[in-house]
């Protein structure tokens, strides 16, 4: 039984993978040094005078047919410099400026003390900062630029020897120290990324936006205060105590990564586990997916992964939920997106009050978690989830964060709902008194993320197109709500839309194909298009490129015995004949007595599109009607024109008309409309009130502690 | 007397008085349903003819509450508003009742009836209203100024704090103090009102001032005692929270839930008119009355 199967199996398979438009798409990729960018990194970290003193030498080849003038890059703490910045003045205008920085000692910025090129000529007199983004900030100091003596010729390699002074600041951005914990990320001077034809794609650091650089191979010695547990990105090679044994130097290296984040904290319990793909994913998974996914089951293996987890005391209780998600997550975004491709990942329980956690960086991340969970409640899974995914949607595939958000940020947020629902189902809500869990006393509700994320994108849809870059956005709100939440919606629709097999074809095509490289928005549509066999740039141009509102629903619902005589004066035989009204109800007590059961009803229906948004290609709304009888009837429409009406002829009444029975469009922002009843109900109402009118005596009894 | 002794007699008149509490329960009720009605209607109106009004019967679901949610938020400002206006509008109706419940603990083996009741609420209302308006300056005063000074040495410790325990712990230990503190200024302001009652006393300033000099002599078995029946209604909030965490969801649960629900609140009403029952015995046994 089991061969047979197997065989036929196999036979689908290859008949599937010749049809596939993965093919060809699907190498595995190795992890191997040679980018065409190189960091060679050694930082000190004063844990007294909170500064860390780097030496940094990048190696950049111009890959591309222009000759390259000069080289820009980030200087991200400088954000945390003074008001001035782009991104403090943008916190200040949104009234979310950090208390940190204004506390003493709070300021965080970068000096470059040196920088030359490998022959020694000084390129410092050419240093100037820059400020390419509009609205202008130009005091601030988060980009800048340094001329070539000689521009950089196609194929080219230059050399450059930098020497960085930081002060690090008190916890603003995800970056800083908390009194002896340090998260370090957006640390060193970063080239931007060249763009051929168009130059340095460069932006300053702003408060709506996270980051977007090359490719590169890292090697990175970090040198610390001996008591210090260190985590990083990549893997440890070697950790080296100084003579005196006061400091160690741990090195780093990590080939194709295009950032390096780290942290150091004396409290931090260090754990290591292995992600060991044979014992978590079974053969009959491997053969499932291969033939949703039309992969042979040979390129969806998985291989093992180091799991290094840094975690505060107080939480190592929680040690082992944070493994679970972990290998949860690895399991999932490897089978459906692709294997991850590298031998570590660092999960950091972020360090109390260094503002890092839940924040993602190439083989690294963090995570957050508190010192009461209640295991119902999906914290710390959601966030270990999310930002492992981010090591496929950021890290792998490497899109333009500043430009647009969404591919990552919303596709990530769509994965994680995915994996999160197969992993664990629908998570209790979270609440919580004075840090003391409310749910250990009340059963809050359940949801799914999607029916999260579709609650906040329906709030949003006409401020802003999720596709708008990150500081352009009208509100930090809009920015949020948008990039992760409704583009996640969207994607949610676009799944129900296509179904769960094809989509999943789309976003591993997407992942294979774009992996260790940098994809625009037109790069996922082409994707869509071409795994799905349909032209569905529309679905994008109406949801993603406009603040179209996507509302379908029903208006008008009517259902009546059918006429036969109609009253007034009508020619018969050639004379007048006038029929009353009593004559028509005659007719019918005739017909009803005669033929019970047997009339016949006509019910009408008005379908309406209240939104903007235009359903295109070959989507249709469907509308369901629903008879007394238990019928039904169901029809389609194009959903072009503000309405369309509908008549059925049955021997029963209608119950109830429906647009989108089966929820296809998630993204509708008003679900209630979408069905329409002949006969109105209370039940639900009744229920909803009385829960209601429980709290509002409960409230109305905490008066009486007042009077 | 011991508060034990006293407590028992404050227990045996709740016993006798228990129609006070069904009167409160009638008097609650109504008013919740006067506020609620507004938000019955919008439902009813939006959702009774769709599909979606069915499942809010299944409970509590987020693309309904998204949908209701996206409906209707520009409508915060009228809720709040509504809320509010209706919660000065309880408040004051709040110390007309008093008087009743408190007229009637007084009134002794006198049964209660409909009459009486409402007689006691009109006769005494001017002067609790007057209490009523003091105690707003006495919580002010004490949960205001002094609550922030007293919380100071908690922000402190939490601001240096190294784990987040520091921060529930100093979080938790602050809410236990200014609960402390607002159990006093309640407890104070119910011996003002039922002194009024039993010196049959229309000078609410004057009363008040006495008080003082009373709960300086008697401060810690009166708190004590107060602090009792506060833990009675901590004890049923926390075994209603139990069983109805165990109430199934579905089938009978919501009418066992709603049923629940009212029996709770029976309980708390009970507490209620225990606690002016506890201060009435309290009072009378250590201080004739005038």
């Amino acid at each position: 039984m089991r061969n047979n199967t197997s065989g036929s199996c196999l036979v689908l398979v290859i008949a599937l993978l010749l049809a596939s438009p993965l093919r060809g798409a699907q190498e595995t990729q190795t992890i191997e040094k040679g980018s065409p960018l190189r960091y060679i990194i050694s930082v000190e970290l004063d844990a007294t005078g909170k500064r860390l003193l780097g030496k940094e030498e990048i190696l950049w080849k111009n890959e591309t047919r222009d000759e390259v003038p000069d080289m820009w890059f980030h200087l991200y703490w400088n954000a945390f410099k003074n008001e001035k910045s782009a991104m403090l003045e943008e916190s200040r205008e949104e009234g979310a400026l950090g208390r940190s920085t204004e506390e003493e000692g709070g300021w965080g910025y970068i000096d470059i003390t040196r920088i030359a090129l490998a022959d020694g000529t000084d390129l410092r007199p050419t240093l100037e900062f820059g400020s390419p983004d509009l609205p202008a900030h130009p005091e601030d100091q988060t980009v800048a630029r340094v001329r070539f003596p000689a521009a950089v010729k196609p194929g080219e390699e230059v050399r450059l020897q930098i020497e960085f002074e930081s002060k690090i600041p008190r916890t603003v951005a995800r970056s800083g120290y908390y009194r002896e914990s340090y998260f370090i990320a957006q640390w060193f001077p970063k080239p931007g990324v060249y763009e051929e034809g168009r130059g340095w794609n460069c932006h300053q650091y702003h408060l709506n936006s996270e980051f977007f650089a090359d490719f590169a191979d890292f090697s990175v010695e970090i040198t610390v205060p001996a008591a210090f547990v260190v985590g990083a990105s990549g893997k440890q090679i070697s950790a080296v105590s100084s003579s005196d044994g006061k400091t160690v130097a741990y090195k780093f290296e990590q080939a194709r990564i295009h950032d390096f984040a780290w942290t150091a904290d004396p409290a931090y319990i260090k754990v290591e586990r292995d992600f060991v793909a044979a014992q978590e994913v079974t053969g009959q998974e491997y053969a499932d997916l291969s033939a949703k996914v039309r992969v042979p089951v040979d390129e969806l293996r998985l291989p093992d992964v180091k799991m290094i987890l840094l975690i505060k005391p107080e939480h190592k209780a929680q040690t082992e939920r944070h493994f679970k998600a972990l290998r949860l997550a690895l399991k999932y975004y490897g089978l459906w997106f692709g294997p991850y491709p590298y031998e570590t990942v660092t999960m950091v329980d972020p360090p109390f009050r260094t503002g890092s956690g839940g924040m993602e960086y190439p083989t690294l991340f963090t995570a957050g978690t508190g010192v009461l969970r209640d295991k119902k409640v999906l914290s710390p899974e959601g966030v270990i989830i999310h930002e492992f995914g981010h090591g496929y949607w950021y890290g792998l595939v490497a899109n333009n964060e500043f430009e647009e958000a969404w591919l990552d940020e919303g596709i990530n947020t769509y994965s994680t709902g995915r994996v999160q629902g197969k992993a664990y189902g629908p998570g209790m809500f979270s609440a919580s008194l004075f840090g003391w869990p409310l749910t250990w006393l009340i059963n809050l509700p359940t949801s799914s993320d999607y029916e999260m994320n579709r609650a906040a994108a329906i709030m949003i849809v006409e401020l802003d197109p999720v596709i708008t870059p990150s500081w352009l956005f009208s509100s930090r709100m809009s920015y949020a709500m948008n990039v992760y939440m409704r583009a996640s919606t969207c994607l949610d629709t676009l799944e129900r839309y296509l179904g769960e097999a094809a989509m999943l074809r789309v976003m591993r095509t997407f992942q294979m194909r774009w992996r260790f490289r940098h994809p625009r928005t037109q790069d996922f549509i082409n994707v869509v298009n071409e795994v799905s066999g349909q032209d569905l740039s529309w679905f994008f141009e109406q949801l993603f490129y406009t603040t179209h509102n996507f509302d379908y629903g029903v208006s008008r619902l009517q259902t009546k015995e059918k006429e036969n005589l109609y009253p007034g004066v009508f020619d018969v035989d050639g004379r007048k004949e006038e029929v009353k009204q009593k004559d028509i109800d005659k007719a019918k007590k005739r017909a009803r007595d005669k033929k019970k059961g047997e009339t016949i009803y006509v019910t009408d229906v008005t379908v309406r599109r209240f939104g903007e948004a235009l359903l295109g290609g070959e989507a249709r709304v469907k509308l369901r009607v629903v008879f007394e009888d238990g019928s039904e009837e169901v029809s389609y429409w194009d959903g072009q024109d503000r309405w369309e009406s509908f008549r059925f002829e049955k021997p029963a009444k209608a119950k109830f008309a429906e647009v989108d029975p089966d929820l296809i469009w998630l993204v509708d922002s008003n679900l209630s409309n979408n069905s329409l009843k002949a006969k109105a109900g209370r039940n639900g109402v009744i229920r909803l009130t009385s829960r209601l009118l429980f709290w509002v005596q409960n409230y109305l009894h905490h008066l009486s502690a007042l009077s | 007397m011991g508060i034990g002794k006293v407590f028992g007699q404050g227990l045996a008149t709740t016993a006798k008085k228990g129609r006070l509490v069904a009167y409160l329960w009638t008097i609650y009720l109504l008013f919740a349903l006067l506020v609620v009605a507004p938000f019955y209607l919008l439902l009813q109106s939006q959702l009774s003819r769709s599909l979606l009004g069915e499942r809010l019967f299944a409970g509590v679901d987020l693309l309904w509450i998204g949908d209701l949610v996206y409906k209707y938020h520009e409508m915060p400002p009228l809720v709040i508003g509504w809320f509010l206006g209706t919660s000065l509008l309880f408040l004051v109706l709040l110390a007309f009742l008093n008087g009743g419940v408190i007229g009637r603990i007084a009134a002794g083996e006198e049964k209660v009836t409909f009459r009486n009741f409402f007689g006691d609420c009109g006769r005494y209302f001017g002067r609790f209203f007057r209490v009523f308006l003091l105690s707003l300056i006495g919580y002010f005063l004490v949960l205001g100024i002094l609550g922030r000074f007293v919380s100071m040495p908690f922000r402190l410790w939490s601001k240096g704090a190294s784990t987040q325990w520091t921060t529930i712990i100093s979080s938790s230990l602050r809410l236990v103090v200014f609960l402390l503190l607002f159990s006093i200024v309640k407890m104070f302001f119910d011996y003002v009102k039922v002194s009024l009652v039993a010196d049959d006393s229309r000078k609410a300033v004057r009363t008040t001032l006495r008080n003082f000099r009373f709960l300086g002599k008697h401060f810690f078995r009166a708190w004590a005692l107060f602090l009792v029946v506060g833990l009675i209604f901590v004890l049923s909030t926390w075994v209603y929270l139990v069983v109805a965490k165990a109430l199934p969801k579905a089938g009978l649960g919501p009418v066992l839930l709603f049923i629940w629900q009212q029996a709770y609140f029976l309980v708390r009403l009970w507490t209620g008119v225990l606690c002016f029952a506890t201060v009435y015995h309290f009072l009378t046994a250590h201080r004739p009355p005038s």
